[in-house]
Formats: C-alpha cells, structure tokens, sequence
C-alpha cells in the first residue's frame, strides 16, 4: 500500500495539513485541496444521515458489548516504525501503542475507494479528521485496518509534535518541520 | 450478509427506483418506490456526487476514475455509473466487500431487458424541463423489472 497524499482536516472543515510522498502526484493546486477538504467533511456529514432503516430499526436493541466489539479495530504489528532504537517523541518503544483500539467515528464516512485509489479517514474524538490517500485500489476490510492503524499513528506524531509546539495556533496550518520530517519517515518505512 | 437497500439514478439527478429491506428476517419487508424516501434518495446523490467529482480531480492519467464503493462505520455503499449517466446504488453491511457483479448483472440482465427493451417505456424519466434538473418523481412501475429485482435480491437480504 503506497501512500500518496496524507491531509489533515480540522473540526471545521479546513485543511491545516497536505502533503504529497510520491512525486507523480502534484497534479492539484492547494486550493483544489482545499475543496477536496471542505467536501469529504460535507460528505461525512451526509453519509451519517443516510444509515439505512433496517439498521435503526435494529440498532436501537443491540446490547452494549456488541456495539463495542464490532467497532474495535485491532493493531496491526509495528506499521512503519522500522526499528526500536529510533525516537519515537514521547512514546516508548517498541510501538505507539500495542493494544486494539475503538474507532471514534461511528457512523461517518470511513473509506472511499475508486477505480484508482482508495482514500481512508480517520477522525479524531475532537473532530480531526486525517486522510490517507492510497494508490492502491483496495475494498478489503483489512485495508481500512491497516489504514486505521498508520492513521491513529499519524495522530500520535502530530500530539507529539504540533500539539506541544508553544508557535502552533490551534485551527490554523500547521508548519512544523519535525512533523514534516517524521511523517516523511513513517511513511517510507510503510 | 445482508444488503439494506437498491437505488436507481438517471441522469437528471432523479431518483428512479428506490426498494428498501427494513427487516433482515424478512424478504418481503420494507418499500418500494416510497415517497418517504425521497429526501434519503437526495442525500445519497449528492454524496455519490461528491465524492464523485473528488475521484475525477484525483484521477492520475486521462481514463475516467469512477468511485465504486463507499464505506461508512455503519454500512457499505456500492456504485456503478454507466456512460448513458445512470447509477445504481446499493447499500449493504460491511460483510460486502465488492458487490459491483452484482450491481453489473442488474443492469444488463434487469434494466437492460425490462426497461431499456421495453417499448411502452419511456426513453426518458424525465419530460418536462421542470423535471430534467431534479425535480422529477417518476418511477420504474414496470411489474417484470420490479419483480426481476425481487428475484435476484431477495435471497441476498436474508442471508
């Protein structure tokens, strides 16, 4: 799974984060970007609103445990963490995290795929949402695990290194070189 | 393996055929072309629409990029365009991972020969101008089409 386009979209809709890894891929200016963002959180919004009537109707007398197991996504090894020794900011080795863990948005959009590409969306408790654009075209559920892991750990790079950074303004773009450099890491080590 | 629900689009952006499944125990439950579900039907097309423009722009060479399906936390949408500007929908679990057979075999073997072929159709669902920019309501009635799609999707929705 390559990844192509890594974006990130603040709870408003506005997109703080944009970055290209393959270099075959600059094709749209930042303000297609920009649209790109403001749709997929419109988009998310909408597909919430959509969840077919079979499923209200049994949703409502799900018993609790199951709704936790189904919305469980399990880890899925050391995904572009390439050895122990590397810094991992302030998360300890071997891993960002070991355990499973439960998918925030319950009912957005999740996973788009087309004839080229398939897109992944990972949203935060806060309403970040992070996006993964991926060259493969892939329906497997397995992918959107995968993708779900990388994301979360991308989510842990940016508390790390733009949430403790005193000149990042919460909201607006985020320029920060460590970021930058250890996204571009993580994700030439997938 | 349960599947929640079939829609029809014509290039108007009207809905054409809608069937909904409300209860998985049963293959008859739920409706056909309800009136109720028209808003439904409105924000189904316009996020297969959206996201639809988002696959044309991202698309790397000239070939058309066609978006295929979209998942949420909840259910799985699974989307064929034709060249002639029709969609056809379907909302499953997400169980499915690629329905598009599916989806394919309902065009050509169900809507080409019951609706495509049928010369006391309409060519169009859509006559007046009022009605060819999303405002028609005009939908597939025919009694062989409707129970074509009965036949092929019903034992999907129990299973």
């Amino acid at each position: 799974m390559a990844i192509q386009t890594v974006l990130i979209i603040n709870k408003s809709g506005g997109l703080v984060y944009q970055r290209d890894f393959l270099a075959s891929s600059t094709k749209l200016s930042s303000n297609d970007y920009l649209i790109l963002a403001g749709t997929l959180q419109g988009v998310t919004a909408i597909a919430s609103q959509v969840t077919p009537k079979a499923l209200q109707i049994s949703g409502s007398n799900l018993s609790k445990a199951a709704n936790e197991t189904e919305y469980s996504i399990p880890y899925a090894g050391p995904l572009g963490v390439k050895d122990q020794k590397e810094d991992m900011g302030s998360f300890l080795p071997p891993d960002y995290f070991t355990d499973s863990f439960a998918s925030w948005s319950k009912s957005g959009l999740k996973h788009v795929t087309t004839d080229q590409f398939s897109l992944f969306l990972y949203q935060s408790m806060t309403g970040m949402k992070f996006v993964a654009i991926s060259t493969q075209s892939s329906t497997s559920n397995m992918a959107v695990s995968f993708a779900e892991n990388f994301l979360r750990k991308a989510y842990c790079l940016y508390a790390d290194f733009v949430m403790k950074n005193p000149f990042y303004e919460p909201e607006m773009p985020i320029r920060c070189e460590l970021f930058d450099k250890k996204l571009t890491e993580f994700v030439q080590h997938l | 393996m349960t599947i929640y629900s079939l829609w029809i689009f014509d290039r108007h952006c009207n809905c054409i055929f809608d069937r909904e499944w409300t209860l998985k125990s049963n293959q008859a439950s739920g409706t056909t072309n309800s009136k109720q579900n028209e808003d439904t039907a409105k924000l189904i097309y316009g996020m297969v629409f959206s996201l639809r423009s988002i696959a044309q722009k991202l698309s790397r060479n000239e070939s058309r990029n066609e978006i295929r399906t979209i998942a949420t936390g909840k259910y799985r949408a699974h989307i064929l365009c034709t060249a002639t500007g029709l969609w056809f929908v379907i909302l499953s679990d997400l169980k499915q991972e690629d329905l598009s057979h599916v989806l394919r075999y309902i065009y050509s073997e169900i809507y080409v020969n019951y609706v495509a072929n049928n010369w006391l159709g309409p060519i169009d669902f859509a006559e007046t101008e009022q009605e060819k920019r999303g405002q028609g309501t005009r939908k597939i009635t025919n009694r062989n089409f409707v129970r074509g799609i009965e036949q092929f999707l019903s034992p999907m929705v129990t299973r």
